[in-house]
């Protein structure tokens, strides 16, 4: 198979096609890794292109199935193999999945808690570190990481890219969940570089969906059935795994992220309160992860998806499955029923939409155009909440629920390596915004925001502090990102001292705490003595985040205890500010 | 592909140095500090030069020239490297606020009066060194 990669064509066999992707060897390719199913998508010379692989497939199930000493991914789903895997092998426990929900969290994690329930074995200690997870392999739990289950992902999605175009892949776009926080996004990067792909951009999903709309927009223009007119456009993400929700200002080819927001609420979670509410003692029952439970629990997981599928078109399902040992479920659901169980999740959709809606400081009169995504956009409860809390009576149709990320991505692959097309159809730019507020920790366990969420990237943002104690001579600069009030509410992203500072009373020495962030989203900080100035003052440090690796649960306690308030900074009162 | 070379290369990949991105751009201290002490006017350019529009412009007019601009100085579309982005997205984000431009240009107005005094004062005395 290997060989095939780099095949040459001979000149008769070249074809027009052919010359056009050979324009572009170095063209970045567009990820979409789902909770539930990945796709990957190519700028082909003249439009973005999804592939499918050999079963004829676009969206490919996300896992990794471990056998014997081979391990094959949902990119071919087996289909080299003796026979193709079907969703119950998927969930023998011999494969892992539902990657993008744990990779990046600690076992305290409460997504990784409710991951207790699937199939393969995930094992917590709650303290802080990184869960151990584990498929099954000739009836021996064999242990993995979320981020090497991703690479080998990754890898068979790579070669199917290869494959098609016939040369090596180096440069991706992957989309990401706007609830992703760094630590997160450093976890992806690592998975691609363990895969041989290097990352240009980490696109939250729904702005890359902003960059579809933004071309569309452009393409209408040209066809002299546009306005021209800016357009409010608001995009609600939903999978299995995360719900996201932009607005986006849309104009001339450049769409404006005006907010964003997410959380960690998906299909998985209605999968598994649908679970729950037709067998009551779900958890009890399956905690053991024995070979007949794991059984039991691949059957109804695969009976309750497909409940969940019908709903969407159905007013009532009947479901009846044998689990086995004596245990059956047989059961009407209906649709008022299913909504009922998972109220508390179209809550938390709806909180997330009011919030982005609020950020973005925008009315839903404003809104031109509703844009729903992602498998979940399917549910007519979720629909009518969008557009209840929109007051908007449709969707905007010319886009595709389950491709339209991956198609924005793959557009950004294109003009981040530079492509350009004659027609104009690339003319196009997504002014990214943070979906999170990043600062240090000051006044206490306060957390001072020095650049807040939805700011346009790239940024550049500054904060003076100054000392709590007298002729402090060190201070420590914690770095936070997150929502919260209090610093340890925050993910602790990094740390480091600022010393020799000149001796003086507290409060008289100045020190500047500056954060960048780059339109590859990366994150650095700079921080120094800015008054008194002279040669007595130490120079500036400048620090790339995240610095931290695993266990960084514990860093902020650990620091805590070490230093207690030695080392603390306060915000410098505006008044005494220049 | 499945083969279990693959995956032994993913085990062996073990400590995995990211490599270094594309239009990372190192920042000094020194140009921290300057975009600290940012007045109204940095370098001699006003908002609204930043932005090529008239002191009258509309909102829309300022969106517009935000929108022709971006697409020339953002590193993603133009061949910047985020400096002129920030500085277009800074005069973008002031004037587009009503209160924000209000308080801006008020700020600007007493910063040219402050300037325009001293000025006006010496060419006094310069003509009053010529009547000498």
């Amino acid at each position: 198979m290997a060989e095939q990669f780099y095949t040459v064509a001979s000149d008769s066999e070249t074809t027009g096609e052919e010359k056009a992707q050979q324009t572009f060897p170095d063209v970045a390719i567009g990820i979409d890794i789902g909770t539930s199913k990945c796709s990957v998508a190519v700028w082909n010379g003249h439009q973005v292109e999804l592939l499918k692989n050999t079963r004829s497939q676009k969206g490919m199930r996300s896992y990794v199935m471990f056998k014997d000493d081979t391990l094959s991914a949902g990119v071919t789903g087996g289909a080299t193999k003796e026979h193709a895997h079907e969703e119950r092998d998927v969930l023998s426990g011999s494969a892992i999945f539902n990657m993008k929900r744990l990779i990046g969290r600690m076992d305290t994690d409460e997504v990784v808690q409710a991951s207790k329930t699937l199939p393969f074995l995930v094992q917590t200690l709650g303290i802080g570190v990184r869960p151990f997870i584990a498929a099954l392999v000739n009836n021996m739990w064999r242990s993995t990481t979320p981020e090497e289950v991703l690479a080998i992902f990754l890898l068979e999605l790579k070669a199917l890219v290869e494959m098609h175009y016939k040369h090596p892949v180096r440069n991706t776009i992957l989309t990401i969940p706007v609830a992703f926080s760094r630590f997160q996004q450093t976890r992806i990067e690592r998975a691609c570089a363990m895969a041989g792909l290097h990352v240009l951009r980490l696109m939250p999903e729904p702005t890359a969906v902003a960059l579809l709309y933004a071309q569309q927009q452009q393409q209408l223009l040209h066809d002299n059935m546009g306005s021209g007119i800016e357009k409010i456009a608001l995009i609600f993400n939903m999978g299995a795994g995360y719900c996201d929700v932009a607005v986006s200002a849309t104009a001339g080819g450049v769409s404006q992220i005006r907010a964003l927001s997410g959380c960690t609420v998906g299909g998985e979670d209605i999968l598994q309160n649908v679970m729950r509410h037709l067998h009551p003692n779900f958890d009890s029952l399956f905690a053991g992860h024995t070979m007949d439970r794991i059984k039991s629990m691949g059957l109804l997981r695969i009976a309750t998806q497909d409940a969940v599928h019908k709903l969407t078109t159905q007013e009532s399902i009947e479901i009846n499955v044998d689990l086995g040992g004596g245990q059956k479920v047989s059961k009407v659901l209906g649709r008022a029923e299913f909504e009922q169980v998972n109220k508390m999740i179209f809550e938390e959709c709806e909180r997330v939409i009011k919030q982005c809606l609020h950020d973005a400081k925008l009315a839903p009169e404003d809104i031109n155009d509703v844009i729903l995504v992602g498998g979940c956009s399917r549910i007519p409860k979720i629909r009518s909440l969008v557009l209840g809390l929109c007051k908007k009576a449709d969707s905007y149709a010319s886009i595709d629920v389950l491709e339209a990320a991956v198609s924005g991505a793959a557009l950004e692959g294109a003009i981040a390596s530079g492509v350009t097309d004659p027609s104009g159809s690339l003319d196009l730019l997504t002014i990214q915004a943070t979906p999170m507020n990043l600062g240090i920790r000051a006044d206490g366990d306060t957390f001072a925001a020095i650049i807040p969420r939805n700011t346009a990237v790239p940024a550049r943002r500054d904060m003076l502090f100054t000392t709590t104690h007298d002729n402090q001579t060190e201070a420590l600069v914690a770095v936070y990102e997150g929502e919260g009030k209090q610093a340890e509410e925050n993910h602790l992203l990094g740390y480091f001292k600022i010393t020799g500072i000149p001796a003086a009373p507290k409060g008289a020495v100045e020190i500047n705490v500056c954060m960048d962030i780059d339109a590859a989203n990366v994150l650095r900080v700079f921080a120094g003595v800015v008054k008194p100035q002279g040669p007595a003052t130490p120079p500036f440090i400048e620090v790339r985040m995240p610095t931290l690796d695993d266990g960084h649960g514990w860093c902020g306690q650990a620091l805590a205890k070490m230093y207690g308030g030695n080392l603390d900074l306060a915000v410098l009162p505006k008044k005494l500010q220049p | 592909m499945a083969a279990f070379a693959s995956t032994a290369a993913v085990v062996v990949a073990g400590p995995v140095v990211l490599p270094c991105r594309k239009g990372a751009r190192r920042c000094v201290a020194a140009r921290a500090i300057a975009a600290a002490v940012a007045a109204p006017a940095v370098a001699g350019r006003t908002h609204y030069e930043v932005l090529g529009v008239g002191a009258g412009a509309s909102r829309g007019e300022i969106k517009a020239a935000y929108r022709r601009l971006a697409r020339e100085v953002h590193p993603d579309a133009g061949s910047g490297d985020g400096e002129g982005f920030i500085r277009l997205h800074a005069a973008y984000a002031t004037l587009s606020d009503t209160d924000q431009r209000a308080r801006y240009d008020r700020e600007v107005a007493a910063l040219f009066r402050r300037a325009a005094a001293p000025a006006s004062f010496r060419r006094r005395t310069w003509e009053t060194d010529q009547c000498w």
